[in-house]
């Protein structure tokens, strides 16, 4: 009866549907046969066997219903020669036959399903055929009891007749478990591809390679709480006929004077008595103290002079004031007091504001203040070398010549061979001719009172005709500092500035200008012709580097002063570049980092210590180099190119590429993905409800 | 030709010298005149090395310091020589340059650091000099020709431990942003002496120009101690001018018909009826003045007191030629190669110097001498792969004559050298090739160089030609205007200098530069990567899809298919909406009804009701 019903229902099915024969009524579903001896030609035939057993295992798990047949293709539904091309790819014809089985299976479902709906889905022209059919061949039956065939029937009547009675819609069977759980590993395989594969290639082949950097370290020096600032100054004391007990007894009571009341002080004065090998400071001594005494009956000059070209501080003192002896120490710790003070006003100045700023120390008058600022204003920023640009302009076209090598030679070079201790200086000069004005300013004006030609002070700042004059800066690195000559034509001599009466003056951070108001008309400028305008340019360069002004007598002590500000200055620079760096990574996560910004933080960061170190060591010399290297790093790790340039993609640009590709494939995966979802939600429920 | 005998070293070598000269000649059988402009300005070595720069400029003297550059040639040119109407070329055409911008330079090898390396920092920096794309100068437009250029300075221990490196920018279009930093060079600047002549509106109007920058090193002979080395800076502005046009009225630019009072009419015609205006024919040479060609006279003078009386213009007409002078000296009336030669006055402020010539018959016949060589090449051939070279060589002398060519090729244009032919036209015999250099280009890294010398036949043709294969550029390495053409450097011709021709040759012989070729390669569609995007990421999905619906979907029959609840949801709202809309269209019909028929309100009730 079974196989007569499936019979009939095939021939409905054909004659309903005109379906190709690609469904056929198996119930127990397709076959699937491995031409073994594809296999059987590359490899032994233990593979064969276990490919087969493979296979059947996999089937089994698959679905109750996928056989196998190893041989003999007349039973399978298709025969599938598989691409040996390697010696036994298994796992090749293993994923093959998992594809295909799905598909078949799929296919089995799909007819199991209508074998099963047909029951209710016939028509009655249908109900029609199949009962002709069922009564015109009994032969069909013969194997059968006429009980099964009167009840398969009925049966089939029946279920026809509920249907055609029905009205509600029909539904698909219910799937088998196994068939569930096959569909649900197939759509978590996939999604397990995606999360595990195909996501952190996406990430890794468009994210940006970030070095990591020492963000806790940077912020402690932005902070300043990685160093403390702390300024040592070496005293050496030498006074002339005594003994060395008598010196450190007067060291002794010279300290605590020096000192002052406040112990948290960031300045703080050592004395040494011991004497040096020559005459001299030291490199790392602030300044040495020569003291003669003099016990005469009438010795009462008090006497403190400095040396230009040495850090010494001569004193003289005669023990014939009334305070005598007793006021000794007093009047030596207050002139070297004196030296100091100037310098620690600067520092105090250089650090407020800053987060190294000093709490306890006392703020200094607004005068000094403002003294102090416009000081800073006018410096150049500190670099490593400087070059210096002498241009003579000449309005006309004579004096066409200066002898300006010798005038450098005598006056400028033993300044500039001092500064060299500080920062390295290239020197070159040029001669332009026909030099005109600046169209922005107003032409000078004739006096007929002074006979002079003034020059408006509010054009000196235009003075420079940057359009035509060529005073490109210089190749290289490092700031150009240009000295300007500027000799006016002959008819509009001398040309004076009209508020002062001057006739040089100083851009800030950029250089100085001086007007030549020569009497004689030569073609060629000799050097003492050239000697005040050089005098007056050195002044302006020592403003220029930012040499302190005080102690005015000393360029030593000076240039000492102003290589402790420097170092001071580049430690507070570096530190807050990094701080930038550090801020900059954190709010762009977007940027690169390479590797060699994270190589100049670590130089940066290790030059910084070492700057620190010889700080409070008292190496000043020291200090600023390493705070050299320290800030370049800095900078050169903030400036890095690579991270600057970085390729901008905005956000349509980025959705116009993903989309295509990304849209098509995101929607069926998400959508089958919720589907399973709820299926295995609405499962979970029954299980627990029933 | 005197431009030829202004090669010579100076006699006397003054440390620190200054001097400007022009030279003007009109070019035979032309209405063009050449206007030749050369200042030279020298320094002494120890000053340029200590950095005391007076009159050789400060900025280019830098960047030759920091890249250790020992000579350098620097050219920009524009136009086209016409060697059949003009003749040989001013300077034997050693101040000339390829179109565009030609540069090259002797660089020291042995101070560490690379050469290519300093190399690109000159070309950079001159770029910003100049405001022109000399930094497009990378290794692939950079050769390092052995046959063609040989030092012009002396160089004490010859070119030994220095490196030549030559570069072309054919594309470069040069002008007035040119120029004017090339003034500022100057002493002057171009507002006193001849360089006050040089107009941005004139020198590139002209037919055919070129800028020279030449930087070398002079020893005076007789090796040590003869005297103190100097550097030499010469900077040549050469410019043809058409006199016509050049003097045409500076207000009004734009050609109109002249009023008819002004125009010169040939009343001699028999059939003239008096009502048209037969244009008479010139006679003589055309009379033409600085101050009408240049748009203003020579303003002062640019002498700058070094002792020097040598001659600030030269001019080279026929002698029977009447010239007016407007203050200027004249120092030579006429030499046996007629040539006049004037000298600027000394300061005089606000003064200025004019020459006029009128209009003149002039009988003497004018002989125009012949070029070294003709020389024109061309690309041949056809479609989007192949192409080939031709390159035609004419020597019109009656003596042999070695020469030297030189081509840089850009990488993209790959010559098939087993195809390379110098054969002679006539005889279709093969020119032996005396001596050949050729560097193969690698892609994106260099360009071809290919160097031959060979000899042309007195009253000898030669025809040179190869094949090449045009490369494919990557996407982006095509420039906005792909389809205009890709530039292809002029060629370098170089005749090396023998007895008949050396005259003030000396060892450098004379040059002739082809012109530029247009080579046209094969360009994408410039949308094509957005296609390509497109197009894959369908195919994918479309693949993906269908195979993954296979695998994870049901198939049931249509009748079977559950209604899925949004469509359910949907089928509701649409049908709450119905029929809302249909209780509103009711009410509506209602109230409509009462409205019309008052009295029908009985019957519109039954009609409800039943």
């Amino acid at each position: 009866m079974r196989v007569m019903k499936e019979k009939e229902i095939k021939q409905t099915r054909e004659e309903q549907t005109n379906q190709p024969a690609l469904i056929n009524g198996h119930a127990h579903g397709p076959r699937v046969s491995v031409l073994a001896s594809a296999c059987a030609f590359t490899c032994q035939r233990e593979h064969v066997k276990e490919l087969q057993s493979r296979i059947l295992s996999l089937a089994s798990a698959f679905s109750g219903h996928v056989p196998v047949a190893s041989c003999g293709a007349d039973a399978s539904d298709a025969i599938f020669v598989l691409p040996l091309g390697e010696p036994c790819g298994h796992r090749v014809v293993v994923v093959w036959l998992v594809l295909l089985a799905a598909w078949r299976n799929a296919e089995a479902h799909y007819h199991d399903r209508s074998v099963g709906s047909l029951g209710r889905n016939f028509r009655p022209s249908t109900l029609k055929q199949a009962t002709t059919s069922a009564g015109q061949n009994p032969s069909t039956a013969a194997g059968n009891t006429g009980m099964d065939e009167a009840n398969g029937n009925k049966a089939a009547v029946a279920d026809i007749q509920s249907s055609a009675a029905g009205t509600a819609k029909p539904e698909p069977p219910s799937e088998s478990q196994s068939l569930l759980r096959t569909r649900r590993w197939i759509v978590l395989s996939f999604w397990a591809i995606v999360v595990c594969f195909g996501l952190p290639h996406w990430l890794w082949t468009t994210s940006t390679y970030r070095a990591s950097l020492p963000l806790e370290q940077m912020n402690n020096w932005a902070e300043g709480k990685a160093c403390q600032l702390y300024f040592p100054f070496n005293i050496r004391l030498g006074v002339q006929g005594w003994s060395q007990g008598e010196v450190d007894q007067l060291a002794e009571q010279v300290r605590p004077l020096l000192d002052g009341t406040d112990k948290q002080s960031p300045f703080a004065f050592l004395i040494d008595t011991h004497e040096s090998d020559c005459g001299y400071a030291q490199a790392d001594e602030a300044v040495a103290v020569s003291l003669a005494v003099n016990d005469g009956r009438n010795a009462h000059e008090h006497i403190s002079s400095l040396e230009s070209w040495s850090s010494t501080l001569s004193l003289r003192y005669g023990l014939a004031r009334p305070k005598g002896r007793d006021g000794l120490a007093r009047w030596v710790a207050d002139e070297v007091r004196e030296v100091f003070q100037p310098q620690i006003e600067s520092l105090i100045h250089l650090l407020s504001g800053t987060p190294f700023a000093l709490e306890r120390t006392a703020l200094t008058t607004a005068a000094t203040q403002a003294k102090l600022d416009a000081r800073n204003t006018r410096a150049f920023k500190y670099a490593s070398t400087y070059h210096l640009t002498f241009s003579l302009f000449v309005s006309g076209s004579s004096p066409a010549a200066w002898e300006i090598e010798e005038a450098l030679h005598d006056y400028l070079e033993p300044l500039i061979d001092a500064l060299k201790a500080i920062s390295n200086i290239t020197v070159d000069t040029q001669v332009q001719l026909h030099a005109s004005f600046s169209p922005s300013i107003a032409c000078p004006v004739y006096d007929k009172s002074s006979k002079e030609w003034k020059l408006r002070k509010e054009d000196l700042s235009g003075f420079i005709n940057a359009a035509e004059w060529p005073l490109s800066p210089s190749i290289g690195s490092g700031p150009t500092i240009n000295f300007v000559l500027y000799a006016p034509t002959p008819t509009q001599s001398p040309l004076v500035i009209a508020e002062t009466g001057g006739s040089s003056w100083l851009v800030p951070q950029w250089g100085g200008v001086a007007i030549l108001n020569s009497q004689t008309h030569t073609t060629r400028l000799s050097k003492a012709d050239l000697e005040p305008t050089m005098l007056t340019f050195a002044d302006q360069l020592t403003s220029l580097i930012g040499l302190p002004a005080e102690p005015a007598q000393s360029l030593a002590l000076r240039l000492k002063a102003l290589s402790r500000e420097r170092a001071t200055s580049l430690i507070l620079s570096s530190s807050s570049t990094l701080g930038a760096l550090s801020r900059l990574t954190l709010k762009l996560t977007s940027i690169a980092i390479p590797d060699t910004v994270a190589a100049s933080v670590q130089t940066s960061l290790d030059h910084l210590t070492l700057a620190c170190s010889d700080l409070k060591a008292g190496r000043y010399e020291s200090a600023l180099t390493h705070a050299r290297t320290a800030d370049e790093a800095s900078e050169k790790a903030f400036f890095e190119p690579s991270m600057v340039g970085q390729v901008y993609f905005p956000d349509e640009h980025k959705v116009a590429v993903y989309v295509p590709l990304l849209g098509p494939m995101a929607v069926p995966l998400v959508m089958i993905g919720l589907k399973e979802l709820v299926k295995f939600r609405d499962a979970r429920r029954k299980v627990k409800t029933g | 030709m005197l431009l030829s005998s202004l090669f010579l070293l100076p006699a006397a070598v003054l440390a620190q010298t200054y001097t400007e000269h022009l030279h003007l000649s009109p070019l035979a059988q032309t209405s063009h005149l050449l206007a030749a402009f050369n200042f030279t300005s020298t320094t002494p070595l120890p000053a340029y090395e200590s950095g005391h720069f007076t009159h050789f400029p400060r900025s280019l003297a830098q960047i030759l310091q920091h890249t250790k550059t020992r000579e350098l040639h620097l050219r920009f040119a524009w136009g086209r020589w016409d060697d059949e109407q003009w003749g040989p070329r001013p300077r034997m055409g050693r101040r000339e340059g390829g179109t565009g911008v030609e540069i090259w330079a002797w660089l020291d090898q042995d101070h560490g650091g690379d050469v290519e390396e300093r190399w690109s920092g000159l070309v950079n920096g001159l770029s910003g000099l100049f405001c022109a794309s000399l930094n497009f100068i990378d290794s692939t437009r950079t050769t390092h020709p052995v046959l063609s250029f040989d030092p012009e300075g002396t160089h004490a221990d010859g070119v030994t431990g220095q490196e030549l490196l030559h570069g072309t920018l054919p594309h470069e279009v040069v002008c007035t942003e040119n120029l004017t930093p090339f003034l500022k060079l100057l002493p002057c600047k171009g507002k006193a002496g001849i360089s006050s002549l040089l107009d941005g509106h004139k020198v590139f109007d002209a037919n055919w120009q070129t800028m020279s920058i030449d930087v070398r090193p002079i020893c005076p002979a007789g090796g040590n101690g003869g005297g103190e080395c100097v550097l030499e800076i010469q900077q040549t502005v050469d410019v043809v001018l058409d006199v016509e046009r050049s003097m045409r009225a500076r207000g009004d630019p734009i050609p109109r018909p002249r009023p008819i009072e002004e125009l010169e009419c040939d009343g001699g015609k028999g059939y003239g009826g008096g009502d048209t205006c037969y244009p008479k024919v010139k006679e003589g040479e055309m009379g033409w003045s600085l101050s009408r060609i240049f748009g203003t006279p020579v303003r002062g003078s640019c002498h700058l007191g070094d002792g020097h009386a040598d001659a600030d213009i030269t001019l080279e007409v026929p002698l029977d030629r009447m010239v007016n002078v407007t203050n200027a000296q004249p120092l030579d009336a006429g030499n046996e190669q007629g040539i006049r030669s004037y000298r600027l006055p000394n300061h005089p402020p606000g003064q200025y110097t004019d020459l006029a010539l009128p209009q003149q018959s002039v009988t003497q016949a004018v002989v125009q001498p012949q070029p070294p060589l003709y020389a024109t090449r061309t690309i041949t051939g056809s479609g989007q792969q192949h192409g080939g070279m031709h390159a035609h060589l004419r020597n019109p002398h009656p003596y042999a004559q070695t020469i030297t060519y030189f081509e840089s090729l850009p990488w993209f244009l790959r010559p098939y050298i087993h195809t390379l032919r110098v054969r002679n036209s006539e005889t279709h015999e093969n020119v032996k090739l005396e001596k050949m250099f050729y560097t193969p280009a690698k892609d994106r890294e260099r360009g071809t160089h290919l160097e031959l010398m060979f000899t042309v036949s007195a009253g000898g043709e030669v025809e040179l030609s190869y094949d090449f294969e045009k490369a494919v550029l990557r996407y982006t390495e095509y420039p906005p205007d792909a389809n205009r053409g890709f530039d292809v450097a002029p060629a370098v011709i170089r005749v090396l200098p023998n007895d008949n021709n050396t005259g003030d040759g000396g060892r450098q012989g004379s040059y002739i530069r082809t012109t530029s070729l247009l080579l046209p390669l094969p360009t994408p569609d410039f949308s094509m990567p957005y296609n390509v995007i497109i197009l894959t990421s369908t195919v994918i999905a479309l693949g993906f899809g269908s195979i993954f619906n296979l695998l994870t979907r049901r198939f049931v029959l249509a009748e079977e298919v559950p209604a899925s609840k949004l469509a359910l949801r949907v089928k509701a709202i649409v049908g709450v909406a119905q029929d809302v809309v249909g209780r509103l269209k009711g009410t509506k019909a209602v109230e409509m009804g009462g409205d019309a028929v008052g009295s029908g309100k009985g019957d519109g009730m039954g009609n409800g009701a039943g």
